[in-house]
């Protein structure tokens, strides 16, 4: 799914969490606990019943007052990927749904490559998960889920609360989030799990920027809807000026819930997508 | 209301054909697309989306209808029945007269006539049209009757002014001509009123309009130049405005300047000045008045003072005193008169005169023969006859320039039948009286014998016989005073092999060969006229002048309408014309169309 020379970029990038994050085991993310490890992160008072050993005795010598040394806890992290493999994944020239598993298994060898624990689920006719994984098979083990899951259906965004997450971490959410529904009140319970989101919106280019003009019969892909329309520049505005309000609603649904939103197209390689993060500070080197 | 092309309601079949397009469904491709939630449903209205819909209301469909419907009107050509100002033709005579140079309005009256003549050319309605006559010298249509504005403007832009006096008679006949059988038709005349109106008010086939250009009357001008005595010449200036003018005359001896002198001429008088410091041996003297006027045609003249270069004329008669006395009026005549028993052949002379009889063998040339009534002469002569009454002469034929043969009379003449080759250049009712052969050799032949008419007795005799001498005397021209678009005839040496002129303007004006050379017609500029010919011995250069000399047309100010007799024509009730509608309707169907591509491409 990915090759060698993307595997090698993304071996020189990492995920970009806003929040330290708790997990269970010593990882590589930073922990809003502090414990023993190599990396200093402040010095406190001693108050009674703390550890003797952590007194910082060469302070003590300076200032003559006992202080304590902290350090910052490292753990893993947990990554939860859904992607949105409702029908509407599989339209635009080129088709979403590719892209869309090319870029949660990019995100998923950057979480796995930060010792984090990495789960996939997908919103559609099935909503289907796999547990958190980690270690060496774990990117082999979602590959092999992604490639088994076929698109069809409609993805709605109540399905996401459905979806259980009981670790803390970052939930990445692929989607063109083409829903009359919004997406808020799913985001704002992400966050009430301790969950940091991040939307990444996903659209294939004629999507981004319609090419059709005359007479046409336009079909909606999840619900086999029909439509007449004579499509003239005027009314190509009004889709373009619905498309930004519509995208604005998600931002704002993502920062309202403390995240973030980013939009790439389908006919960007990996390297174009990457980049995108890194701009939106999602990802980092 | 009345439709002139009937056949055109065919075309109202469009518009049940529009409507059949709007009833049959549109087949529209197909396309799957994520969602549909951004666009809006709309579809243009200029077809059904069901087949055999009710038709609804829609503004495109509303505006195709409208523009079938302008355009199958406008084939069908509609009329409205109307009186005069409905179509037409008018005809717009340009006076070219000299005046007409006057530059008292800008840039010139001339070119301000051409300019209300363009302007009336862009002003044209449907079914109207215009036809530009010049009246120059000789009426020229410059433009038959056209609607096209460019094709006026190209014939306007042809128009040139004269040097001279223009006839306006022959301008109207000509412009009868074009607006015979078009009804409705005006003549408009643009000038200031100077030019040559007939002696009797010229009959006129349509309503006649004088639109008179020019502002002022103010001008000055040369009107005789002359040399009363060796080195002395007499200058009279002329004022024809009414103040008075303090003027400087320039005298320039043979192109450089030699005195300047003050004049001062009150107003509607002249001035006379005598100048007496010609230096001997001038050629030429121009006089010139400063400051310039309206008018600058009349501001300079030209005197040559130069005598022509002598020429031998041999004149064989028993006995001509008339025609002796007429010969020896132009300088520069060797004349030698014999009687026809000591003529011998192989003399060389520049021209040979043969009075009643002509020698045997061949007639050497140039000659002019007057009545060779031993019957060999170059032109077979019959019995003597009552020529019957003189005809009136040419007057743009330079033989006959000049020469009125009102009360001329012929008592008798020898029967001539013109052959090939000849022309006449006067005759009677039943007779040919001058005959003149057309190129080389320049021969003339008088039918009839000067004893027998009172022609010597009159004033045309010797401008005749100078007329005649120029033409056949090589280098008749030399040193000669022509008028303003005389037409000048350049008899060449015999050896010449090639002739051309060059204008005061330094214009170029090649004439020959072929030979004999092109009579010379480009005389509408004041000045020195400069003739080469190449000789077999070399180039021989001479010069001629060309004067302005019309006190009528330097009296610049801006005559009234001439007098014309309207004909029943011109005076009927304004005929009834048709105003064509179509262009306006075909008009409204391109806007409803564009408006149509407007309102489908800007969308609801």
């Amino acid at each position: 799914m990915l090759s060698p020379a993307e595997l090698s970029l993304l071996s020189r990038l990492d995920l970009a969490y806003r929040r330290p994050v708790s997990g269970l085991y010593a990882g590589e993310r930073r922990s809003p606990r502090a414990a023993r490890s190599p990396e200093f992160a402040d010095f406190r008072p001693y108050v009674a019943g703390d550890d003797f050993r952590q007194i910082d005795w060469r302070a003590y010598a300076r200032l003559e007052r006992l202080m304590l040394r902290l350090y910052v806890a490292e753990e893993e992290s947990s990554l939860n990927l859904v992607l949105d493999a409702s029908a509407s994944m599989t339209v635009g020239s080129p088709p979403k749904w590719p892209a869309a598993r090319r870029l949660a298994s990019a995100l998923a060898f950057l979480g796995l490559s930060s010792m984090d624990r990495v789960a996939v689920g997908v919103l559609g006719n099935r909503q289907l998960r796999t547990p958190h994984l980690r270690g060496n098979t774990a990117l082999a083990r979602i590959w092999t889920f992604l490639e088994d899951v076929e698109p069809r259906g409609v993805a709605e965004p109540s399905m996401l609360t459905d979806l259980d997450w009981p670790r803390p971490g970052m939930t990445v959410v692929i989607s063109d989030f083409f829903t009359e529904t919004s997406w808020a009140p799913a985001v704002a319970g992400l966050r009430r799990r301790r969950q940091e989101p991040l939307l990444w919106q996903l659209l294939a280019p004629d999507e981004e920027n319609p090419s059709l003009a005359g007479d046409w019969k336009l079909i909606e892909a999840e619900s086999e809807q029909e439509r007449e329309l004579t499509i003239t520049p005027a009314l190509v505005g009004e889709y373009l000026a619905n498309l930004a309000a519509h995208r604005a609603g998600i931002r704002r649904a993502a920062e309202g819930a403390g995240g973030r939103m980013l939009a790439s197209l389908s006919s960007q390689p990996l390297e174009e997508q990457m980049l995108t993060g890194m701009t939106a500070g999602v990802i980092r080197r | 209301m009345s439709l002139l092309a009937p056949v055109g309601l065919v075309a109202l079949l469009a518009v049940p054909a529009i409507l059949l397009l709007y009833f049959l469904k549109v087949r529209r491709p197909e396309v799957r697309v994520s969602t549909l939630m951004f666009w809006r449903p709309f579809v243009a209205d200029r077809q059904a989306n069901a087949p055999w819909q009710r038709l609804r209301a829609s503004l495109l469909l509303a505006l195709q209808l409208l523009a079938a419907l302008a355009l199958a009107l406008a084939l069908v050509r509609p009329g409205v029945s109307g009186a005069i100002g409905i179509g037409g033709t008018t005809v717009v005579m340009l006076d070219a007269s000299a005046s007409m140079q006057a530059t008292d309005i800008g840039p010139s009256r001339f070119e301000a006539a051409v300019a209300r003549a363009r302007d009336k050319a862009h002003q044209l309605g449907p079914g109207q049209e215009m036809a530009v006559i010049l009246i120059g010298q000789h009426a020229e249509l410059l433009s038959p009757p056209s609607s096209d504005p460019a094709v006026l403007d190209s014939a306007l832009n042809r128009a040139r002014p004269t040097g001279s006096e223009v006839d306006l008679g022959e301008a109207f006949s000509l412009a009868n001509a074009v607006v015979a059988g078009r009804p409705g038709a005006s003549i408009v005349l643009l000038g200031d009123g100077h030019a040559r109106a007939p002696a009797s008010p010229p009959r006129v086939g349509a309503r006649f309009f004088y639109e008179p250009v020019g502002a002022t009357g103010e001008n000055a001008g040369i009107e005789t130049i002359t040399r009363t005595a060796p080195g002395t010449v007499f200058v009279r200036l002329a004022n024809y405005g009414r103040g008075d003018r303090d003027l400087k005359l320039e005298m320039l001896a043979d192109g450089r300047l030699a005195d300047v002198l003050p004049v001062h001429v009150a107003g509607n008088s002249t001035s006379d000045v005598t100048w007496t410091g010609m230096a001997p041996g001038t050629q030429v003297v121009e006089a010139l008045i400063t400051p310039g006027d309206a008018l600058a045609i009349d501001n300079a003249a030209f005197l040559v003072t130069g005598s022509p270069p002598a020429r031998k004329v041999l004149l064989v008669t028993e006995e001509n005193g008339f025609l002796q006395r007429a010969l020896k009026l132009r300088p520069g005549i060797d004349l030698t008169i014999q009687k026809k028993a000591d003529y011998k052949p192989g003399t060389n002379y520049d021209l040979y005169v043969f009075d009643g009889w002509v020698p045997a063998g061949k007639l050497p040339d140039p000659a002019l023969v007057v009545a060779p009534l031993d019957g060999n002469g170059p032109i077979p002569l019959g019995n003597q006859l009552n020529p019957g009454l003189v005809l009136p002469v040419d007057p743009s034929d330079p033989i006959t320039q000049d020469v009125v043969l009102k009360d001329v009379h012929v008592l008798t003449a020898a029967r001539a039948t013109v052959p090939s080759g000849w022309r006449t250049a006067i005759a009677a009712v039943d007779d040919p009286l001058l005959l003149i052969h057309e190129g080389e050799p320049r021969i003339a032949e008088l039918t009839f014998d000067v004893h027998h008419s009172d022609l010597p007795l009159r004033a045309a005799f010797p401008i005749l016989v100078q007329n005649l001498l120029a033409y056949l005397l090589p280098g008749g021209f030399e040193n000669q005073v022509y008028p303003t678009g005389r037409v000048v005839t350049l008899a060449t040496e015999p050896t010449a092999r090639s002739l051309e002129v060059q204008t005061p303007s330094g214009k170029v004006v090649k004439l020959a060969p072929p030979f004999p050379a092109a009579p010379f017609t480009d005389t509408q500029t004041p000045g020195v006229y400069t003739v080469r010919q190449q000789l077999s011995s070399g180039v021989r250069s001479s010069q001629f002048v060309v004067q302005f000399e019309d006190p009528d047309l330097s009296r610049v100010g801006v005559g009234s309408a001439p007098f014309v007799e309207l004909t029943a024509s011109a005076n009927a009730a304004p005929p009834r014309g048709t105003l064509e509608l179509w262009p306006w309707l075909a008009a409204l169907a391109v806007a409803l169309l564009a408006t149509e591509w407007f309102v489908f491409h800007r969308g609801p």
